[in-house]
């Protein structure tokens, strides 16, 4: 008959010869699915853009070639593209365990990002200025919609790159600060990714079509 | 997953930064875009513009997957890189089942655009409408 062995104090319920558990490694693997979903809301933004961006929705109001500017847009890419860079290096920093190092990639980043930012609120204060705003027009409503939801995630980064300064200061290269440093490089370079498709979707495709 | 470390500054994840990788990343990314605006400063026809486009973006992502991600197939990374792969095609099924789904919606059910009054010109006596939008209406 077989016997039933009670859970005891040396009781181990995994195996012991596997490797330990990695706690940066989990919680980055987490936000990283976290991110996964998150792009799928911007997929979703991407799938109206399409639909919204026929001359059938423009209301007679302007449409992609009237207000993107591929040029504009690309120096908005370097932008972006360099602020995810000085972060990049940041975080080099960190493997050679420098603050000053980190802390220095931070802060560039913050000023790009910031640049940035400012670019794309500056493009819509105008469209809005000119009587072109969110409500004009179905087109304009998701071209708005677009553009402000990846400018809310950067201000978000930025915001998060903030309070990253403040703890390393506070606390040094802790697990848990070294994890949300991790975690912050893949939301920054995240956002270049979603706007290098922005980019060549309606600054490149649709301005040209 | 990787193995433990005591010292948060030897996870792999630490350890993988590059400035060789994370500038070859910057540029490569710099370049395809430069290319892309190029391209697009240029008459040509619009499906070969966008098949190029649709390159030079592909190029771009797998630079900023491979060399910013750092996605590989070590076992630090192995099901990050597995997650976007298999969550890639949610992407491409998403946007390309919704315009394919609207693609004919347009033409089926709303007038041409060329017959719609302007949203600012209240529809009076004075709106003409074209025979071929009339009945459109009427059915």
């Amino acid at each position: 008959m077989a016997t039933i062995a009670k859970a005891g104090p040396n009781t181990r319920l995994w195996n012991a010869e596997a490797d330990e558990h990695d706690t940066i490694s989990t919680r980055t693997f987490g936000f990283w699915l976290y991110m996964l979903s998150d792009a799928l809301i911007f997929t979703g933004i991407f799938a109206s853009y399409a639909v919204l961006s026929t001359p059938m929705n423009l209301a007679g109001g302007p449409g992609p070639a009237q207000v993107t500017n591929a040029v504009e847009g690309f120096w908005q890419t370097l932008i972006i593209l360099g602020s995810v860079f000085a972060y990049s290096q940041a975080t080099v920093a960190l493997k050679n365990g420098s603050k000053a190092g980190v802390a220095a990639g931070i802060l560039v980043a913050m000023v790009l990002g910031v640049a940035f930012v400012s670019m794309g609120w500056h493009d819509l204060a105008a469209l809005t200025a000119q009587g072109n705003g969110y409500s004009r027009s179905a087109y304009l409503s998701i071209f708005f919609t677009l553009i402000a939801t990846h400018g809310l995630h950067m201000g978000i980064g930025i915001l998060w790159m903030l309070i990253m300064l403040v703890q390393i200061v506070r606390f040094g290269f802790t697990a848990d600060v070294v994890a949300r440093l991790l975690n912050l490089r893949m939301f920054w370079q995240f956002q270049a990714t979603i706007w290098v498709i922005v980019y060549v979707y309606v600054y490149l495709l649709g301005g040209t079509a | 997953m990787s193995a433990h470390h005591s010292d948060p500054l030897q996870n792999p994840e630490v350890q993988q930064g590059s400035t060789l990788r994370f500038a070859t990343a910057f540029l490569a990314s710099v370049l395809f875009m430069g290319a892309a605006l190029l391209v697009s400063q240029h008459k040509l026809p619009f499906l070969e513009f966008a098949e190029i486009l649709v390159g030079l973006t592909f190029l771009t992502l797998a630079a900023q997957a491979t060399l910013f991600f750092g996605l590989d197939i070590s076992r630090a990374q192995i099901w990050k890189s597995v997650s976007l792969i298999l969550t890639v095609p949610l992407f491409i099924i998403s946007v390309g089942l919704t315009v394919w789904a609207f693609s004919s919606l347009y033409s089926r059910t709303m007038l041409p655009a060329n017959e719609v009054p302007s949203m600012s010109m209240p529809m009076d006596s004075n709106a003409t409408m074209s025979m071929p939008a009339q009945q459109t209406l009427l059915q």
